[in-house]
C-alpha cells in the first residue's frame, strides 16, 4: 500500500487543540435582520450584551455596539431592550459593506 | 536475572491479581463486583482500606461507569486498573470502544464467563470473543503464576509510547479465579524498576486543565480515517512488542512465556494442537502422554488473541500435518469455534493440512484429559488421510 | 436625550474570564444554550473541565478534527459515561493537586434518562465535580424526540399528536425533586433570564464543588422544538419563573431556600401561549400542566418551609 495522505494529527490519538486551531464560523450570514441602535434612547443598562447568545455586544463605553460578523439576528436584543432603542431591520436594507 | 526472589506463597487466583495490580501502583482504580471477579475487588479496596495501596478508588455503580472512570482518569495522565467479566464487561462495551479509540493505556483483567442469552455463571470465553473487535489488546494466562507475570508485562505494554493501547488480560473463570496455586509475587523494587523506563519515554497528550487539550473530538471524514489507521497499525506493532517484552521480563524475572504464543514441543511435531487459557495447561499433559505413545503431537497455546499472532503461528504451524483447535467459545454463524476460524484464515500461509475445529469446556464443563486425548487421535487420523469431522461440539456427542 | 447611567451593568462584575468561546458557533439563532455555554467559563475561569456528550451542546463543546471551538479542555464521552467520566477526572485532579473544576454539560435527555443512574451514583458517593444538566425538555439536537424531562401532552416528534396521539403521555421527571433527595452537597435551579442569580450559583457551585457534588438545573427553551420565536427566548425563561414552571431556589446539603419569591405567579397559559409546542392542548390539558406546576411547587415551598 502506497500511503499519499499526510496526517494531521500530530498524536496518536485524536486530539483537538484551541492552540493548533481555533474554529469560527460566519455566523453573522445567518441573519435576515440585525439589530439598528438609536444612540439617544440608550441608558447603557447592559441588558442587551446580557441576554445577547453569541455575546456579541461590544461594550463602546456609554452604548453597546452588535459584532456583525457574529450577529445572527435572534432580536432578543431589541425585544429586552427597556428603552425600545433597538429597531431590528432587514438584511436587504443593507449593503455588503454594510 | 536481576530480581529478587519474591514471596511464595499459596494463593487464589483472583487474589493474585489484585496484589500483583497494587504492585503496578494504579493511581485510579474502579471496580463493580460480579461473580467470578469478586475477590478482585475486595482485595484491592482491602488495600486501599488498610493503607498499602495508595490509589483513589470508585466504588462505581456499574460495570461501564467503571470504565468511565478508569478511562478519564487515564486521558488524564493516570495509571489505572480495573477488573471485570462477561456481564460486565459487555455492559461496558460503549466505554471500552471508547478507551482504545482514545489510545488510553487502561489495563484490565477480565475472568472469562459465559455471557448473557442463556443465563450462566461459569467459565467460558464467550466474553472475550464478544468483545474481540473492540480494539483492545487481549492477552490469555493459563495458570496463577502467570497471571501475577502477565499483569506487570500489561503495563509495560499499554503505557509504551509506541503503544498507547488498552490491554485487556483473561483467565479463566473458575479453573483459575478460585484456584490456591503456589506463586511467587515479586517484590515492589522489582516491580517498580521493570516499569521504571516508561517515565523516560515521551509523555502521551494529557487533559490538563487551562490547556486546551480536547480528548475525543468529532472524527471528520480524514480526521476519522486517520485515527483508525493509526490505531490499527498500532495493533500490528504490539505484536512485537509482546515478544520484545516477555524477552525483557526472563531476563529480569527468570519466567518467560513465549511472548504471542507459546510453542510447546513443536520443534518436531507432525501435529499440533491449539488451545489456550488453563485448558493448554491440561493440554501439555496429553501431549506429554501421547508422546509416550509415539504420536510426535505439540502445542501452540494462544496467548495473544488481539491483535492476531499471524506471523508467529505461521512459523510455528508451518509444514505441519494436520492441526487441532480447540475453542472455549462459540461463534455464531460460523461453522467452526472462533479462534479456529481465524486459524483458517491463515491456512493458506501454513499449508493445506487438515485443520479441525472442537468445541468444548462451555459453562464449567471441564476440558478433560480424555477429550484432548481423543482431539490427539483425531488429528493424528487426520494428518494420515482418514476423514474427519470439520467441527465437533465435544459435550454434545 | 435620556440621562445616561454610564456605570456598567454590575452582572458583569461576576465574569473573571473573557469568552472562552469562538466568536462564531453553529448554536441556533437565539438559543439560550449558548448563553449559558459562554457564560459558564466566564464565571468559573479558565481552570475548568467540560466533560460532554452527544447533545446540544456537542458540536460546540466538541472539536472537530484538531480545532476546536473553545479554549477549555475537554472529555467528550458517550451518553451513559458523563457522570462517571468527570469522576474519574475529578479523582485524579484532587490526586495531582491540580486546580480544577470539572464540569459534566448535558441536557436533560443524558441526566434524566440514558445518564442517570451515573449520575445518580455520582451524587451517592458525593463526587467532586458540578453536573450542569440545561433542561430543553427533550432530545433537540436529534430533532425534537421526547425525554423524560418532556411535559405531559407536549408534541414531539416521538410524541406527535394525531388521531389517536395526544402528545407525550405521562408527566415528566419531577428531576430537581429527585437530585435534591440526594442532598448534595450544592444543588440549584438556574435561568438564564435571571443572570446575576445563574451566576452567584455559579459561583456557589465551584467552591461547593471542592467539597462534594454540585447539581444544576438550568432552564434552556428550545426555539425551534417549542416553536418559540427567537427574539422571545428570553421573555420565555422568565416567564417560565413567573408562573412558577420553573422555580429559582438552591439546596446546600439537602436544605432548599428561594433565590427569587415569586409572589403572585402567573397562570401558566403566560406561558405556553409563547410558543407553538402546547397550541393543540385544550382546556383540560393546560390545566392538567397547571395542576402539576402547583403541585410541584407545594412540595418544594414544603421542603423549603420544614427542612431545618
Amino acid at each position: 500500500m502506497v500511503i499519499k495522505y499526510k496526517n494531521q494529527f500530530k498524536t496518536e490519538a485524536p486530539w483537538s487543540d484551541a492552540n493548533q486551531k481555533m474554529l469560527a464560523l460566519d455566523t453573522g450570514s445567518w441573519r435576515t435582520e440585525r439589530p439598528v441602535l438609536d444612540k439617544s434612547l440608550c441608558n447603557y443598562c447592559g441588558l442587551c450584551a446580557i441576554y445577547c447568545p453569541p455575546q456579541c455586544m461590544k461594550d463602546m463605553g456609554d452604548h453597546y455596539e452588535a459584532n456583525l460578523a457574529f450577529c445572527k439576528g435572534c432580536g432578543i436584543c431589541a425585544h429586552e431592550c427597556p428603552k425600545k432603542a433597538y429597531t431590528m431591520k432587514p438584511e436587504g436594507d443593507f449593503t455588503d459593506a454594510g | 536475572m536481576q530480581a529478587k526472589k519474591g514471596k511464595v506463597s499459596v494463593m487464589m487466583g483472583n487474589v493474585v491479581a489484585a496484589n500483583v495490580a497494587r504492585l503496578c501502583r494504579p493511581e485510579v482504580v474502579a471496580c463493580y463486583p460480579i461473580t467470578p471477579q469478586s475477590e478482585v475487588a475486595e482485595t484491592i479496596s482491602g488495600f486501599v482500606a488498610d493503607g498499602s495501596l495508595d490509589a483513589e478508588i470508585v466504588e462505581v455503580e456499574g460495570e461501564n461507569s467503571a470504565m468511565n472512570v478508569v478511562l478519564a482518569a487515564s486521558a488524564a495522565g493516570a495509571r489505572t486498573f480495573t477488573a471485570t467479566s462477561s456481564y460486565g464487561l459487555v455492559y461496558m462495551y460503549d466505554a471500552i470502544l471508547q478507551a482504545s479509540g482514545f489510545r488510553v493505556p487502561v489495563v484490565m483483567v477480565n475472568v472469562n464467563r459465559e455471557t448473557p442469552g442463556i443465563h450462566s455463571v461459569s467459565s467460558g470465553q464467550q466474553d472475550m470473543i464478544s468483545t474481540r473487535d473492540a480494539g483492545w489488546v487481549q492477552i490469555i494466562v493459563e495458570n496463577n503464576q502467570e497471571i501475577a507475570d502477565q499483569l506487570i508485562m500489561c503495563y509495560k505494554l499499554a503505557e509504551d509510547f509506541d503503544i498507547q493501547l488498552p490491554v485487556m488480560m483473561n483467565y479463566d473463570g473458575y479453573y483459575l479465579s478460585y484456584l490456591n496455586e503456589e506463586v511467587e509475587i515479586p517484590e515492589q523494587s522489582d516491580v517498580d524498576a521493570f516499569l521504571a523506563p516508561l517515565k523516560n519515554q515521551p509523555q502521551r497528550p494529557r487533559i490538563i486543565p487551562g490547556a486546551s487539550t480536547g480528548c475525543g473530538t468529532h472524527g471528520m471524514e480524514m480526521g476519522y480515517v486517520e485515527a483508525r489507521y493509526k490505531h490499527w497499525t498500532a495493533m500490528d506493532r504490539a505484536k512485537q512488542k509482546v515478544d520484545d517484552i516477555d524477552k525483557e521480563f526472563g531476563e529480569y524475572f527468570g519466567r518467560s512465556y513465549g511472548g504471542q504464543i507459546e510453542e510447546y514441543r513443536m520443534k518436531d511435531a507432525d501435529i499440533a494442537i491449539l488451545a489456550s487459557g488453563s485448558a493448554a495447561g491440561t493440554a501439555k499433559t496429553v501431549v506429554d502422554t501421547k508422546r509416550e505413545e509415539g504420536i510426535k503431537v505439540g502445542l501452540v497455546k494462544l496467548r495473544l488473541f488481539r491483535p492476531f499472532p499471524e506471523e508467529r503461528l505461521i512459523k510455528a504451524l508451518k509444514g505441519k500435518k494436520a492441526v487441532g483447535v480447540i475453542d472455549r467459545s462459540i461463534c455464531f454463524g460460523w461453522k467452526y469455534g472462533p479462534m479456529c476460524m481465524e486459524l483458517k484464515a491463515i491456512a493458506p500461509a501454513i499449508g493445506s493440512m487438515p485443520i479441525l475445529s472442537y468445541i468444548d469446556g462451555l459453562a464449567n464443563l471441564d476440558i478433560t484429559v480424555p477429550h484432548i486425548g481423543r482431539v490427539v487421535d483425531e488429528v493424528s487420523a487426520a494428518a494420515k488421510g482418514k476423514a474427519y469431522q470439520a467441527v465437533t461440539w465435544i459435550p454434545m456427542e | 436625550m435620556v440621562e445616561a447611567t454610564k456605570k456598567r451593568n454590575r452582572v458583569f462584575d461576576y465574569f473573571c474570564e473573557t469568552d472562552q468561546f469562538s466568536g462564531g458557533v453553529a448554536w441556533c439563532a437565539g438559543c439560550p444554550l449558548e448563553l449559558i455555554a459562554r457564560t459558564v467559563p466566564k464565571v468559573l475561569g479558565k481552570n475548568m473541565v467540560f466533560v460532554g456528550t452527544p447533545s446540544c451542546s456537542a458540536p460546540v463543546l466538541h472539536g472537530q478534527n484538531i480545532g476546536a471551538w473553545h479554549k477549555i479542555s475537554y472529555l467528550a464521552c458517550v451518553m451513559t459515561g458523563v457522570a462517571s467520566s468527570a469522576t474519574g477526572l475529578s479523582r485524579y485532579f484532587q490526586r495531582t493537586k491540580q486546580d480544577a473544576t470539572v464540569v459534566a454539560f448535558t441536557g436533560d435527555g443524558c441526566a434524566t434518562d440514558i445518564g442517570f443512574q451515573t449520575l445518580s451514583g455520582a451524587a451517592e458517593r458525593n463526587e467532586r465535580f458540578i453536573y450542569l444538566a440545561y433542561d430543553n425538555e427533550g432530545y433537540m439536537n436529534t430533532g425534537n424526540q421526547r425525554s423524560s424531562a418532556t411535559q405531559k401532552g407536549a408534541a414531539t416528534t416521538t410524541t406527535p399528536v394525531g388521531k389517536i396521539g395526544k402528545g407525550k403521555p405521562t408527566a415528566s421527571k419531577n428531576m430537581t425533586m429527585i437530585m435534591l433527595m440526594h442532598k448534595p452537597r450544592y444543588m440549584a435551579t438556574a435561568n438564564p433570564a435571571y443572570m446575576e442569580d445563574f451566576a452567584k450559583k455559579l459561583q456557589k457551585a465551584k467552591e461547593a464543588a471542592k467539597e462534594g457534588f454540585v447539581y444544576l438545573h438550568v432552564f434552556s427553551p428550545c426555539p425551534v422544538g417549542w416553536r418559540i420565536d427567537s427574539n422571545l427566548v428570553i421573555d420565555v425563561c422568565r416567564t417560565a419563573t413567573r408562573t412558577n414552571w420553573f422555580p429559582l431556589w438552591e439546596a446546600e446539603n439537602g436544605k432548599p431556600r428561594f433565590t427569587v419569591e415569586v409572589a403572585s405567579p402567573k397562570p401558566i397559559t403566560d406561558f405556553t401561549k409563547l410558543m407553538r409546542k402546547f397550541s393543540h392542548l385544550k382546556e383540560d390539558g393546560l390545566a392538567e400542566l397547571q395542576k402539576q406546576v402547583d403541585e410541584r411547587y407545594s412540595l418544594l415551598k414544603l421542603l423549603v418551609d420544614n427542612i431545618k
